[in-house]
């Protein structure tokens, strides 16, 4: 282990504002960058992008190296990390410094009774549920939310619309998600919990991938955990369930830096890339890169030099 | 299932980092296992009732599915290269801890004697006679772990550092064998020249093999 | 570490982690039909390829080589591609685990139909006896040795691999270690692990005995060569 990563482990694990505040100044100390500092960390040594297993968070990943490369920060994407239980101890030891998340689902991974479902509370709340050392900074107008999803058969068949309605076919339906639903609030968990839906079967699948799909398009499952951006889900005409006691809080995407890396002009760069997000947009990208096999960090690159944010 | 053949030349530059990538993370495994294997060899070679014990252990070690060394490193050595070199490292010392016992055994008592005979305190003879002449054997044994490091490498990807794995997980997640078919072909023709490396390597470093030959 | 292993020791022992559909007996059996399939299809290519070679002598090249080309292909690479050609299927667990296993018994049956001292094969023709008489009384008894340590290597990593089926979405003790990575539940990933190592160990020290039993009425066919 460097030395820089010792004491950047160190650092995020300070619990004091003021104490992380030091950070700018011992790194410039050990003469790796001058400057930085404001706003907490420093971005000047650059930052290591993670990403999670599926398609949206590698695109995600590369757009907010598009954003910080525009502001000048030297940025490198991990892509395909693994589940969020994976990556977030990854975030949190310093092996990675930012990563592309998604609010509710974050904060229920840190506080899973947690009541907020509107973007604005969830950001708070994930203000104060974030560990020492991590930090959620301005969230995206962006969403992608887990919907859970039948084909039009099996709704038209049991009369599916809602997950209320699921709870008339306890312990006759097959589940498919990723296989960390299980232990989730916005899975297994949350379905049982809230509306008191029990499952034959769960099976452990993939994130919105090509295993949760091909065992909903076959039958193998009945009830997938897909996202709405998918753009499986309207070529398919899958139908999404409604939510009415919202199990599923609101999914704005949000990064999650380590403190000790977050200063004004991450901020500012990642800011001004979630404003220009729109759930519309991200949805499209999100086509080009599944459908049309287009290259993420490519049409990450070209959105962001349409959309200002690099200089073309 | 088709393949894109236009997809190739926009990706050389891609395609050579994740060699690169691939290769970081094999040749360190397989020079690790032997830093580590060398010793624990001579080891079990000099003291009989730890022979059994060491190949067996490597053998274990062998049965154990390669995915789940990297997972089980993840909370000692984290997300990180360390966590992909240190799995193959780990993988590669059955055939490394055994080639080189069995090279050692192949050294004739005589040489062994001689050496003694003129002087030579252990380590020397060790240095300059028993290992020269095992090497050929010890050789075979980086030749076949160098392939497995280099075809297991890709397992890595499930923790993001596949090298040329990488290929797999996009194509996978993507529906797109293009990525998958340049993974394995290179996957495949990186053995291959490791192999024919390391044969040449060996070529050069044996000339008395050479000239009885 | 040691709480590690105290969890392990529960989660091994729990009855409820035996039972279920997801219990530690239906994913062992998965395993287990997985790859005994596998291994006995490998078996039935890999063999007759081996024996003709080393009977014949033709293609002695390949299958020398065959077995650095198997170690040099990337299973998780092959796994993916007749994913994507076949669909959900059990067919890509079984391609790469039996793609796996014919070359290490290829290799194995060759170099055991190689160790076969010629003079024993000619006095056999010399004999009168006919091909497929020195094949299977003469050659095939002699090669037999090296041709099961081909099936017991190929068997382990067969079992080792058999991982993998956890990955597109199918059984066995892959599950746990896959669903442990996910979950980041490591208890459940050494688990898994172990059991499939106790399995690998298990089944190869079964067929050791096989071989032995095979081999007890019989004068041990000289290896020295």
């Amino acid at each position: 282990m460097n030395r820089r990563k010792l004491l950047g482990g160190l650092l995020a694990g300070a619990s004091v504002p003021t104490l992380a505040a030091c950070s700018g100044g011992i790194t410039s100390l050990k003469g790796d960058g001058a400057g930085g500092g404001q706003g907490g960390g420093s971005s000047a040594g650059g930052l290591v992008i993670g990403t999670a297993n599926f398609t949206e968070n590698q695109l995600l990943g590369y757009l907010y190296a598009e954003a910080l490369g525009g502001a000048g920060i030297k940025t490198s994407v991990r892509p395909n990390l693994g589940s969020r239980e994976i990556v977030i101890p990854a975030l949190q030891q310093g092996d990675i410094d930012l990563l592309p998340e998604y609010q509710g689902n974050l904060l229920l991974h840190f506080d899973d009774k947690a009541p907020q479902t509107q973007a604005g509370d969830l950001q708070n709340a994930l203000t104060v549920a974030l560990p020492n050392g991590l930090e959620a900074l301005s969230y995206a107008a962006a969403e992608d939310k887990d919907v859970f999803c039948v084909t039009r058969e099996t709704a038209d068949k049991h009369g599916l619309r809602s997950f209320s309605d699921l709870k008339k076919q306890n312990g006759k339906l097959v589940f498919g998600g990723p296989a960390e639903d299980k232990n989730r609030v916005v899975g297994l968990v949350g379905l049982k919990n809230r509306y008191g839906v029990t499952f034959k079967e769960f099976k452990a699948l993939d994130a919105s991938g090509p295993l949760v799909k091909g065992a909903l398009k076959k039958g193998d499952v009945d009830v997938a955990n897909l996202f709405s951006t998918d753009p499986d889900i309207e070529a398919n005409g899958w139908v999404i369930l409604a939510d009415p006691k919202a199990l599923i809080p609101a999914q704005h995407i949000v990064p999650v830096i380590r403190g000790a890396k977050a200063d004004t002009k991450v901020r500012k760069a990642l800011a001004k890339l979630g404003g220009a997000l729109t759930t519309h947009e991200l949805a499209r990208l999100n086509k080009l890169v599944d459908k049309e096999k287009k290259d993420p960090d490519e049409v990450a690159a070209d959105w962001a030099a349409d959309h200002g944010l690099t200089k073309k | 299932m088709t393949v894109d053949w236009g997809w190739f030349p926009d990706h050389v530059d891609d395609l050579t980092t994740l060699t690169f990538d691939h290769l970081s993370t094999a040749v360190p495994a397989v020079l690790f296992g032997l830093l580590i294997a060398v010793p624990l060899a001579v080891i079990a070679h000099r003291v009989r009732p730890l022979r059994g014990v060491l190949l067996g252990l490597s053998n274990v070690l062998f049965t154990i599915p390669s995915i789940a060394i990297f997972v089980l490193l993840l909370p000692i050595t984290g997300l990180t290269r360390t966590t992909a070199i240190t799995g193959l490292t780990i993988y590669t010392l059955t055939v490394l801890l055994r080639n080189t016992v069995e090279g050692l055994d192949s050294v004739p008592a005589k040489a062994r004697e001689a050496s003694t005979a003129m002087g030579a305190r252990p380590l020397r003879t060790l240095l300059t006679v028993e290992l020269p002449l095992a090497f050929p054997v010890i050789m075979a044994g980086v030749r076949v772990s160098s392939v497995m490091a280099i075809s297991l490498v890709s397992v890595a990807s499930y923790i993001g550092y596949g090298g040329l794995g990488q290929l797999f997980t996009d194509g996978f997640q993507r529906n797109y064998p293009t990525p998958v078919v340049a993974g394995v072909v290179l996957s495949l023709l990186l053995a291959l020249v490791a192999d024919a490396v390391l044969v040449a390597i060996q070529w050069l470093c044996t000339p008395w093999l050479r000239r009885r030959a | 570490m040691i709480e590690l292993l105290t969890n392990l020791g529960h989660w091994l022992t729990s009855g409820a982690q035996w039972s279920g559909p997801d219990g530690i007996a239906t994913r062992l059996l998965e395993h287990l039909q997985y790859s005994a399939l596998a291994t006995l299809v490998a078996a039935l290519i890999a063999l007759p390829v081996g024996l003709l070679i080393g009977h014949t002598g033709r293609g002695a090249f390949l299958a020398i080589n065959l077995s650095g080309f198997g170690r040099a292909l990337p299973t998780v690479g092959l796994v993916t591609l007749v994913f994507l050609a076949s669909g959900l299927s059990m067919w890509p667990v079984y391609v790469s685990l039996v793609a796996l296993a014919v070359p290490v018994i290829v290799t194995n049956t060759y170099a055991g139909m190689a160790a076969v001292d010629p003079e024993v094969r000619d006095a056999a023709r010399g004999q009168g006896m006919r091909w497929h008489q020195v094949l299977f009384q003469v050659e095939l008894p002699l090669a037999l040795p090296l041709i099961m340590t081909g099936l017991r290597l190929a068997c382990t990593q067969v079992v080792a691999t058999a991982t993998i089926a956890a990955y597109v979405s199918f059984g066995g003790l892959g599950r746990y270690v896959f669903d442990g990575l996910a979950q980041r539940d490591l208890v459940q990933v050494l688990g898994g692990a172990v059991l499939v190592a106790v399995l690998a160990i298990a089944l190869d020290l079964a067929l050791a005995a096989v071989q032995r039993l095979a081999f007890r009425n019989r004068p041990a066919p000289s290896q020295a060569h």
